[in-house]
C-alpha cells in the first residue's frame, strides 16, 4: 500500500500546514512469554508484554533527534487497545502525539502502508523515523524497509550507534556480518531501525504520568481495506529440517555423525563482489538450495561459490 | 493544596484495598506499586480466605482468579519418620459463598488492583517509594524513584509489605528485632492436574490445604502444602534466627521436606517450577508498630497484621481487613479537613472492632506458643509416639493401656507433666 500522493487527494486535513516531527515507530508485543518446555506452547501473558528493548531505545533516539532538531516527537504504533498503556508512559517520557492504528495482525507490508497513510492523513512531515530493529515476536525487521519505500525515504537499518553530525545529517553506525561495522553519513529525512543496546528510554516524570491519559491517544481505524494474513494458528517457530537418519554401526558413530563433527565441510567463504553481481550470486546460491526458483530469467550458468564446492564434497550426512 | 487526597504505597492486598475504598468514598488516590504490574514482586504460600471479599466485590468468586477451591484441610504433625494427620473435607467449602482458595498472587494481586482502579484510583506502577516528605513531624507526601517525583497528599497509607521501610522511617516501629520474624521459603512444582486429583483425592476444581508441625527438625516454623490447578506449593517457615544458627539453607530444608516419607510419595515425579521466599512479620500482635501519625495510617504486612499461628496462616485477608479500614478512616478524615493522628483515629476504631485486631489480641501468645521447643519438637514426637504405640499390635504382649502409653511417651521425649499442663493451659487460653 503506497500513502496516497497529497496534490490529488480531497482531505480536508490538507488545510491543516504540515506539523515537522520526528516519528518513532513502536510495536506492543509480547516481551517475556512463558514457553512449555515440553510442548512448546507459548503462553503470550498480556502482562508481560510491552515495548521491545530496541522499541524503547528507538523513542529515546527519537526523543534526541528531537531536540536537535527543534520539532517534537510523534509515537505511531500498528496494534490493538492493549497497547495504549505502554503509548500512554511514552506520552509521560515526553513525546508530543502518540497515533494507534487500530489493527491486528496485519503483514509488514501493510503495516508500514498503515503508517505511512496515518503520518499523511494527520498532516506529519517526518523529518526522521526511528524504529527498533525487529520486534521480539519472531518479526522480520522489514516494516522499517517497507516504510522506507512508503515514504521514499533513504533508510540505514540495524544501527548500533547513532549521532547528529549537524542539524539534518547523521552518522550512524551499522553492525555487519563477521563482527564488522559500516559507518554511514545519511541524510535526513530517512528511516533509520536501531538496536535495543542503542539508548535507555528516559523515566517518565511522575506527575507527567499522572497527567498522562489513554484519552490521549489519537486512534486511527485500521480500515476494511487492510490484507490481513491468516491468524497463526501456533506460535512463531523457525522451520523444521528434514535431516537424513545418521549412519554408523555404534550409537557413538551415529551421534557423532548427526552433529556433524569430524566429518569434512566447506568452510564458509566471503567473496567480495560490486552490489549488483553480489545480489546476483546470493540470488544464485538461494537457487542452489533450493528456496528460489531456478528458471528466474537473468540466473547466470556462473557456479555460485557453493556449488562449486559442493559439486565435489559428499554430502554431510550419510 | 497537596496533589492528591490520598496516596496509597504498595499495590499488594492491603494497597488494593485501601485505594479501593478510598476511592469508592469519592476521594482521589494515587496507587503506587515498584513491581511492572500489582503482584509481579510478590509471594506467599497460596490460600485467599475470601469472606473479607464479600462487601467490598459483591460475588467474588465469579470473578477472581483461582487455582483450585479447598475443599479439605490437613493439620500434619511430623517427626523424622512418622506422620499423624487430622484431615477434614466439606463440600460446603467447594460452593457459593466458598472459604478459601488457592491462588497465584500476580493473578490475584492484578485483578484486586484493578478493583481499585475501577473505582477511580490511578495506579503507577514501576514506581518506588523511596521516602516520606514531611513538613515538621507532619507527613505530607512522598518521594519516588522517579524524576519530577514528588507527590504530596492529605493522607499516606503505608502498604509497603513487611518491614516497611516508611513505617520506620515515620518512626512508628519499636520491636522489630529478628527474632520477630520468619522467612517463608516455597517451591511451585508442576504436576498433571489428574495426577494431583488422584493423589489428593480430589475432583474439578477443588483442592487441599495441609499445614504442618514439626516439618524442620530443630529450627522452630511450620511447613504446608498446598494444591494449584497443575502445580503444588510446597514450603516452609522459619525462625530468622534459629535458621541463621542452623547453618542449613532454605533450600535444603525444603529438599528435607520433600523426602520426607509421608510428602515425598505426594511430590514425587513434579518439576520445580520457581523457589522465592520472603519475609513474614511473625510475632503478630507484640510487633504491631503504631498505626497512626500525623498524615500517615499503616496496614497489612507493614503493620506486621499477618496471623502467623501455627494451624493458621493467613495475611491476605488481615491485609485486605486493615487496608480497607485504612481507605476508609482515611477518606473520612479529609472529608473533615483534618488528618492530624487524632483525625485518623477512627483506624483504629476500625480495626478493634473487627476481626483483624480482635483476631490479633486474642491469639497474641500463639506465635510464642507454637514457635517453643515443647510444641516444636517434643510435642509431635509425643503424639507420634501414642499413635503408633496405641496401633501397634504386639501380640502375645497384651495391649497396653493409654496412661501407661502416654506416661512412657512422655519420659522418652522429655515431657514434663507440669510443662504440659501449663502449655495446655496457654494453649486453651489463647485458642479457647
Ligand atoms: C511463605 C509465605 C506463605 C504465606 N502464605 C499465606 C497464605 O497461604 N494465606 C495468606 O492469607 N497469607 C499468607 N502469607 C502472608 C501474606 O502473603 C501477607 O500477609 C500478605 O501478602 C500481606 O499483604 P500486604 O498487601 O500487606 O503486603 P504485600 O503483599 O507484601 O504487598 C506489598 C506491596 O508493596 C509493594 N511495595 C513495597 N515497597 C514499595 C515501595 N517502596 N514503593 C512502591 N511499592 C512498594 C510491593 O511490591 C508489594 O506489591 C504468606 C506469606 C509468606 C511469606
Amino acid at each position: 500500500m503506497s500513502a496516497p500522493d497529497p496534490s490529488t487527494t480531497v482531505d480536508p486535513s490538507t488545510t491543516v500546514r504540515p506539523t515537522r516531527a520526528v516519528v518513532a515507530c513502536v510495536k506492543f508485543t509480547t516481551i517475556l512469554p512463558e514457553v512449555d518446555p515440553l510442548d512448546g506452547g507459548v503462553d503470550p501473558d498480556v502482562r508481560r508484554a510491552g515495548l521491545s528493548e530496541s522499541d524503547l531505545a528507538a523513542v529515546e533516539v527519537a526523543l534526541r533527534l528531537g531536540v536537535d532538531h527543534g520539532v517534537p516527537v510523534v509515537a505511531v504504533s500498528v496494534g490493538g487497545a492493549d497497547a495504549d498503556p505502554s503509548l500512554v508512559e511514552l506520552l509521560a517520557t515526553g513525546v508530543a502525539r502518540a497515533v494507534r492504528v487500530d489493527t491486528e495482525g496485519a503483514p509488514s507490508a501493510t503495516v508500514a502502508g498503515l503508517i505511512a497513510s496515518a503520518l499523511h492523513d494527520r498532516r506529519i512531515d517526518a523529518v526522521a523515523v526511528v524504529c527498533g530493529d525487529y520486534s521480539s515476536d519472531g518479526g522480520s525487521g522489514s516494516v522499517p524497509a517497507f516504510l522506507a519505500h512508503e515514504l521514499g525515504m533513504a533508510q540505514a537499518l540495524g544501527l548500533i550507534e547513532i549521532e547528529v553530525e549537524v542539524p539534518g545529517s547523521l552518522r550512524v553506525v551499522r553492525r555487519l556480518d563477521g563482527a564488522r561495522r559500516e559507518v554511514v553519513s545519511l541524510q535526513l529525512p530517512a528511516v533509520v531501525s536501531v538496536e535495543g543496546g542503542v539508548a535507555d528510554l528516559r523515566r517518565a516524570p511522575l506527575a507527567a504520568l499522572l497527567a498522562a491519559r489513554p484519552g490521549d491517544i489519537e486512534v486511527v481505524p485500521g480500515g476494511s481495506t487492510v490484507h490481513l494474513e491468516p491468524a497463526r494458528q501456533r506460535p512463531w517457530r523457525p522451520r523444521s529440517r528434514v535431516v537424513p537418519a545418521p549412519q554408523g554401526e555404534h550409537a557413538l558413530d551415529r551421534i557423532v555423525a548427526l552433529t556433524g563433527a569430524l566429518v569434512e565441510r566447506t568452510p564458509p567463504r566471503t567473496i567480495e563482489l560490486p552490489p549488483a553481481e553480489a545480489a546476483q550470486a546470493i540470488l544464485d546460491q538461494l537457487a542452489v538450495w533450493g528456496y528460489v526458483d531456478d528458471e528466474r530469467p537473468g540466473t547466470t550458468d556462473a557456479p555460485t561459490p557453493d556449488a562449486v564446492e559442493r559439486s565435489d564434497t559428499p554430502p554431510l550426512l550419510g | 493544596m497537596p496533589d492528591v487526597d490520598v496516596i496509597v504505597v504498595g499495590a499488594g492486598p492491603a494497597g488494593a484495598a485501601a485505594a479501593l475504598e478510598a476511592a469508592r468514598a469519592g476521594r482521589s488516590v494515587v496507587l503506587i506499586e515498584r513491581g511492572p504490574f500489582p503482584g509481579s514482586k510478590n509471594m506467599y504460600g497460596g490460600v485467599v480466605y475470601g469472606r473479607i471479599l464479600d462487601d467490598l466485590v459483591p460475588q467474588w468468586w465469579e470473578q477472581m482468579p483461582i487455582q483450585r477451591w479447598v475443599t479439605r484441610r490437613q493439620t500434619m504433625i511430623l517427626t523424622d519418620d512418622q506422620a499423624l494427620t487430622v484431615d477434614y473435607r466439606t463440600e460446603n467449602w467447594g460452593r457459593p459463598p466458598y472459604n478459601g482458595a488457592t491462588t497465584f498472587r500476580p493473578d490475584f494481586d492484578a485483578w484486586f488492583a484493578e478493583r481499585a482502579v475501577d473505582a477511580g484510583a490511578n495506579l503507577i506502577n514501576s514506581t518506588t517509594v523511596t521516602g516520606l516528605l514531611r513538613d515538621g513531624n507532619r507527613v505530607v507526601g512522598v518521594r519516588t524513584d522517579r524524576p519530577d517525583g514528588d507527590l504530596t497528599a492529605h493522607v499516606v497509607i503505608a502498604c509497603d509489605g513487611v518491614n516497611s521501610f516508611l513505617a520506620k522511617e515515620a518512626g512508628l516501629y519499636h520491636h522489630d528485632g529478628a527474632e520477630n520474624y520468619t522467612l517463608g521459603v516455597k517451591e511451585t512444582i508442576a504436576l498433571p492436574r489428574d495426577v494431583i486429583d488422584e493423589r489428593f483425592n480430589v475432583r474439578g476444581d477443588h483442592g487441599v490445604d495441609i499445614e504442618m508441625l514439626g516439618a524442620s527438625p530443630d529450627v522452630p516454623g511450620g511447613g504446608f502444602l498446598y494444591t494449584n490447578a497443575e502445580s503444588l506449593a510446597v514450603g516452609l517457615v522459619l525462625s530468622l534466627p534459629a535458621l541463621a544458627a542452623s547453618g542449613l539453607r532454605p533450600e535444603e530444608r525444603i529438599a528435607q521436606l520433600k523426602a520426607h516419607p509421608a510428602i515425598a510419595p505426594l511430590v514425587e515425579g513434579g518439576e520445580v517450577k520457581e523457589y522465592s521466599a520472603h519475609v513474614i512479620p511473625e510475632a503478630g500482635f507484640d510487633m504491631m508498630p503504631e498505626l497512626i501519625a500525623d498524615g500517615l495510617l499503616v496496614a497489612g504486612d507493614a503493620a506486621a497484621m499477618c496471623l502467623a499461628a501455627g494451624i493458621w496462616l493467613e495475611g491476605v485477608n488481615f491485609a485486605i481487613g486493615s487496608g480497607a479500614a485504612a481507605g476508609r478512616a482515611a477518606a473520612v478524615a479529609v472529608r473533615h479537613g483534618d488528618t492530624s493522628a487524632t483525625g485518623l483515629e477512627g483506624y483504629r476504631a476500625r480495626l478493634e472492632s473487627s476481626f483483624v485486631l480482635a483476631d490479633h489480641r486474642k491469639l497474641r501468645d500463639a506465635p510464642h506458643l507454637v514457635m517453643s521447643d515443647l510444641a516444636q519438637q517434643r510435642l509431635p514426637a509425643l503424639a507420634c509416639g501414642v499413635v503408633e504405640q496405641l496401633f501397634t499390635v504386639g501380640n502375645p504382649v497384651p495391649k497396653p493401656g493409654l496412661r501407661r502409653i502416654v506416661r512412657g511417651e512422655m519420659k522418652r521425649n522429655g515431657v514434663k507433666l507440669r510443662d504440659a499442663a501449663a502449655q495446655g493451659w496457654r494453649a486453651l487460653r489463647t485458642f479457647g
